[in-house]
């Protein structure tokens, strides 16, 4: 009985550890096309595209590899090969390695964070791979190029959307991402750059951790030491929803403006067009974009090293025309 | 003359308010044997763990050679050469018996174990006790009686000048006991100083050069073994004499009606090993069956097979009352009207943690039950009456059943059983390690279901508790029945001899 | 002198003790009250809502506690009844009363293949229950395609359609009693209630607490172990899949990522209240004063807007003390 039960608890280990790795290559026969290609012809039918995700439990990272998917469709040229890190660093070091040692054409990744991937990356352009990075910056400059959206200019476009929405005056609940991670603090920062100025008193503000049922109990903490709110600003849209929830159940959602950030279909803009948030401002994936990065390089145009991606606004008034560009 | 080697003085501590020594005097020569006889709770316990250095917040002085002494920890004391051979086993199951032996000090080279030289080392201990055992054994893995013995090794491993023994040989048999004997010989040889507890009389006489007797605190006599004969002992321990006991089951010899338990090709073997071979038993309304072996003969294994107790093995024909029993599993054997009381009311008869009432009550759940729904207030009641006829002594039931004396645990395995109201009703050393007081007890009982005209399958190593209560005897000898005795011509001699004889 | 002799017993309970952590607790409110929020009726009422999804589960996990194992698989289980019950109503137009059925065998499945594993597959608890908690994540995230199962429904062209919130997500998240209490928290009661009765009441719980002591000594009395153990854990999946029905009533959606780590939370409530991981001692009396420890020290570390890096601190803090108080006996 103690053997089986040992077997049992390493077999339970590889299930759970290795079956990032297992997985993606059972996902995608074309994994192996790589390696079929021709070395170094120039006039290649079908190039691999190498797609690190840093972790897919996330709705954002899931609709990027759909965004990726999505541009990818009109090109038959591009097999695209996906794999997901599960949140671990070292999983999606060694994914990249994977990547060039099948030989991969081109690498997208969307990393968990710089420090233990920059040097990974470098390799794999080192060794011939042109690059693209989507979404979060590696450190040094050996990638071809850098695509990501600023939360920081997100979160003042945020801030001055309000400023207007409310004239100037008002009292704010602001429901804050993990305090610990970049996103959250760049969110927070350039909101209250955007808000400076303005009548704004800051009436509560908390960590709800990026979740929504935490959103919805911080959001009772400030309904029950504000008497008087007039605008949630939640940095991320489930974060709002919770809050509008919270409120609701008080009876206290009429009058209040919701707002958060990331747009997703399924999430925010489904929430604008219920009219649950007043506005929500999109996090571009870049999705297409890299895409198109892929597409330029083979033609052999000349690509920037960074771009930055800007954003859209949705709401109920133009959401069904797929929001407006941010000034 | 020369101070002695150990002398205790006015050695008084308190629990709470609840004193447990009240004075006590007591000295230890070198090269003497001096047994301590007293019932649970007498203190015994209490006053081995302040000798060996568990108890430091007592009053009273202990002079070793002359010298006072306060031991600060049990580590202290075993540097001071006093080692204390615990009744509780202290070895780690799961550990080897190499492990074991050198638990807290092992023998190292350059920092490192030094596996090799503690083997050799282990070996050359077990060989001077003959113990055989494997040495890389884990220790659950053997029987309970080697366990013992390589508890008393790992304890004399140490240089010992004062040796105290709880109940060594509680778990032992004929021939390990006087093994042991032997080694306590060469102990007084070297001049060391035995402290000797136990509750069987007949040891205490053969080895003992002096005895004492405490009692609720005190030590109320003191003597050679020739003056304090056992019956003195118990007279002072408990004031009631075994005689008692003995004129009752003499009235109550011829009782034994019909066959109730008739059990036929009992079986049962452990990882392809055959323990019990093809044995067959009769059980009679009135009659106690006694079952002799030494450890490994396989007598506890018939129990536990006729209970069904065995998740693998062990199988058998059996009818009771001319029904046939499944002997599957110990749900279906306690609903046809059997009932097992195991060798261990720690590990395998008591739920320590759960209360007396709840213990009391385990198997008879169903009686208070309907669709599942307990009447618990009756059934608190009936466990109330059913442990107060018991003489279960504990001003509340409902405290755990942990906190009662060894006796007293024994006596609510008995209940919880008697409850069930079983036909026949399989014992499995029902006196280990309790004192007289509640052995005389647990025999009145036994008589008394005997007188009630349920059958009993009695299992015991201590031979002579087994002569008294038996009106049959089978030995067991490598899981098969080697002899019987009847009542008139069993004794303890003989029986022995059976035992043992190839 | 004699009066603190004679309260020297009670002292030593474990329910005094769980008790005092409380009262401590409490009396942190007292003096950080964001602001009198602390004081007013309405902070208390949402106190006891947000604890009540742990508190089920908690319920749930006494028993299993009890009975000498763990659930690990809970927090899975809340998360995959959450999504299916989501489907079911949202998406499938179930009656209430189904749903409701098939999320709660849902859970008794689940719970029975946790119970199956421990009882008769003679495995570790931590284990059985470690793969039944990936396989219920992965089933929940199976069914769920990785997305939130809400009102807003897209359709493969990538048009959505919104559909009402089900009547009986709105019946669950709404207060009563003049709005003083939450439905969820009835619930919550509810279920402390029967696990209350089914410990101390009945013939199958107090075999639960003597499995747990000794499952050995147990067996030898003639208790049908394996089938008394599997129902702790199928009880414990039904409790689970009651949390999950709570949880997608108050989020209006069944999220796949719910739950997580909710198991860890219900364990350390359980061991706040005293009672021992070891099995065998210990009831859900106690669990309920674990929850309402952990649950208010939540609450008052969000009315006064405590940094999530101090919450933690101060978490870890109150439970290294209640069980350390607990231990010492």
């Amino acid at each position: 009985m103690k053997n089986s039960t040992f077997a049992l608890a390493a077999l339970l280990t590889i299930f759970v550890v290795g079956c990032g790795n297992s997985s993606s290559s059972e996902d995608t026969p074309g994994g192996k096309a790589g390696i079929k290609t021709p070395p170094g012809g120039s006039a290649k039918k079908t190039y691999v595209v190498g797609v690190s995700q840093c972790n897919l439990g996330e709705p954002y990272r899931a609709q990027m590899n759909k965004d990726l998917e999505d541009a990818a469709k009109d090109h038959p040229e591009l097999k695209l090969v996906f794999k997901d890190a599960q949140n671990d660093s070292l999983k999606q070091r060694s994914q990249v390695e994977e990547f060039v040692q099948d030989k991969v054409d081109f690498l997208i990744i969307s990393p968990k964070e710089a420090q233990p991937l920059t040097e990974p990356v470098a390799k794999a352009f080192d060794a011939g791979i042109p690059v693209v990075v989507l979404d979060r910056a590696l450190m040094g400059d050996k990638f071809t190029m850098f695509i990501g959206a600023d939360n920081k200019e997100i979160g003042k476009a945020a801030g001055k959307w309000l400023v207007k929405k409310l004239n100037g005056t008002g009292n704010i609940v602001e429901l804050k991402g993990l305090m610990t991670s970049t996103p959250a603090q760049d969110r927070h920062n350039g909101f209250r750059e955007g808000i400076a100025g303005a009548k704004f008193n800051i009436v509560f503000e908390s960590e709800m951790k990026w979740l929504e049922p935490e959103a919805r109990k911080e959001m009772d903490s400030a309904l029950a030491r504000a008497p008087k709110i007039d605008a949630v600003y939640a940095h991320n849209d489930p974060g709002a929803h919770g809050a509008y929830l919270a409120a609701k159940a008080a009876s206290r959602d009429k009058g209040v403006i919701f707002i958060g950030i990331d747009s997703l279909p399924q999430e925010g803009q489904g929430y604008v067009k219920q009219g649950i948030l007043a506005a929500s401002f999109q996090y571009p994936t870049g999705g297409k974009e890299g895409i198109q990065a892929v597409l330029d390089l083979i033609a052999g145009k000349k690509t920037e090293k960074t771009m930055v991606l800007k954003s859209r606004v949705f709401t109920p008034e133009n959401v069904d025309k797929g929001g407006d560009p941010l000034e | 003359m020369t101070a002695p080697l150990v002398e205790l003085t006015e050695i008084h501590k308190s629990f709470g308010a609840n004193p447990v020594l009240k004075g006590v005097n007591l000295e230890l020569q070198s090269g003497e044997v001096h047994a301590l006889a007293g019932g649970n709770g007498a203190g015994k316990s209490t006053l081995i763990n302040i000798l060996g250095g568990n108890i430091t917040d007592y009053t009273g002085t202990i002079r070793i050679d002359g010298e006072s002494k306060k031991y600060a920890a049990a580590a202290d004391a075993i540097r001071g050469g006093i080692v204390v051979i615990h009744q509780e086993l202290s070895l780690i199951p799961t550990l080897s018996v190499v492990e074991n032996l050198f638990l807290g000090d092992p023998l190292t080279k350059r920092g490192l174990i030094d596996r090799k030289a503690m083997e050799a080392e282990a070996a050359r201990i077990l060989k001077r006790f003959e113990i055989d055992v494997d040495l890389r054994a884990p220790v659950q893995e053997l029987p309970l009686s080697t366990r013992q013995l390589v508890e008393i090794a790992k304890g004399l491993r140490h240089k010992a000048r004062v040796v105290v023994m709880d109940e060594p040989t509680s778990a032992l048999n004929e021939i390990e006991t006087q093994r042991l004997f032997g080694i306590i010989a060469e102990l007084q040889r070297q001049g060391s100083g035995v402290l000797y507890i136990s509750h069987r009389m007949e040891e205490i006489a053969q080895i003992a050069t002096r005895v004492s007797v405490l009692r609720d605190g005190q030590i109320v006599a003191t003597g050679t073994p020739r003056e304090l004969t056992p019956d003195v002992i118990a007279a002072h321990m408990v004031g009631k004499p075994l005689e008692e006991v003995k004129l009752q089951v003499q009235a109550d010899a011829n009782m034994v009606g019909e066959v109730l338990l008739n059990a036929e090709e009992i079986n049962f073997s452990r990882a392809g090993q055959t323990v019990v071979d093809h044995i067959s038993i009769q059980v009679r309304a009135g009659e106690v069956v006694g079952l002799a072996g030494l450890e490994g003969a396989g007598a506890s294994e018939v129990l536990w097979t006729l209970f069904g107790a065995h998740q693998k093995g062990g199988s058998c024909k059996m009818t009771l009352k001319g029904n046939p029993v499944d002997c599957a599993s110990p749900k279906k054997s306690k609903t046809a009207g059997l009932a097992l009381v195991t060798n261990d009311r720690k590990t395998t008869g008591l739920v320590l943690c759960a209360s007396i009432e709840e213990n009391a009550a385990l198997p008879s759940h169903a009686k208070y039950a309907r669709f599942g729904w307990l009447n618990t207030k009756a059934m608190l009641r009936a466990m109330d009456i059913l442990c107060r006829s018991f003489a279960v002594k504990s001003a509340n039931f409902s405290e755990a059943v942990s906190s009662l004396s060894g006796g007293n645990q024994q006596k609510v395995v008995l209940a919880k059983w008697h409850h069930t109201n079983p036909d026949v009703i399989l014992l499995d050393e029902p006196t280990r390690g309790i004192d007289v007081h509640a052995k005389v007890q647990i025999y009145e009982q036994i008589l008394k279901w005997k007188r009630e005209g349920k059958g009993l399958l009695l299992i015991s190593s201590d031979i002579h508790e087994l002569i008294l209560l038996s009106d049959r005897i089978e030995v067991m000898k490598q899981g098969k029945v080697v002899r019987q005795f009847s009542r008139e011509d069993a004794t303890a001699e003989s029986v022995m001899r059976a035992t043992i004889s190839a | 002198m004699s009066a603190l002799a004679k309260l020297r017993p009670t002292l030593k309970t474990a329910e005094f003790r769980a008790i005092m952590a409380f009262a401590i607790v409490l009396g942190l409110g007292f003096i950080f009250s964001g602001d009198g929020s602390f004081f007013r009726l309405g902070t208390h009422r949402d106190a006891l809502r947000q604890v009540s999804v742990y508190g089920i589960l908690a319920c749930g996990m006494s028993v299993v506690v009890i009975s000498g194992g763990i659930d690990l698989a809970v927090g899975s289980i809340l998360a995959l009844v959450a999504v299916a019950l989501s489907k079911l109503v949202i998406h499938l137009h179930f009656s209430p009363l189904l749903g409701v059925l098939i999320a709660i065998a849902i859970g008794g499945i689940a719970g029975l293949l946790s119970g199956t594993l421990v009882a008769f597959g003679k495995l570790q608890a931590f284990i059985a229950t470690l793969a039944v908690m990936v396989f219920s994540r992965g089933i929940a995230k199976f069914v769920s395609g990785g997305q939130k199962v809400a009102t807003n429904i897209t359709a493969p062209d990538g048009t959505s359609t919104f559909v009402e919130v089900p009547g009986l997500f709105r019946a669950i998240d709404n207060k009563i009693l003049g709005d003083n209490v939450s439905v969820v928290t009835i619930i919550f009661v509810v279920c402390f209630l029967i696990t209350w009765l089914l410990l101390s009441r009945t013939k199958w719980g107090r075999e639960v607490y003597a499995i747990g002591g000794n499952e050995e000594a147990a067996r030898l009395s003639g208790i049908a172990v394996k089938r008394s153990k599997l129902l702790a854990y199928v009880l414990s999946g039904m409790f689970a899949a009651v949390a999950g029905i709570c949880q997608a009533a108050q989020e209006q959606q069944g999220d796949p990522e719910a739950g997580m780590g909710y198991e860890l939370t219900a364990i350390a409530m359980v061991v706040m209240g005293g009672t021992s991981l070891l099995g065998g001692r210990g009831s859900v009396g106690l669990t309920m004063i674990g929850i309402l420890t952990i649950g208010y020290l939540e609450k008052i570390l969000s009315i006064n807007a405590v940094p999530e890096s101090g919450r933690l601190v101060i978490t870890g803090a109150i439970i290294v003390i209640a069980v350390f108080a607990q231990n010492r006996r």
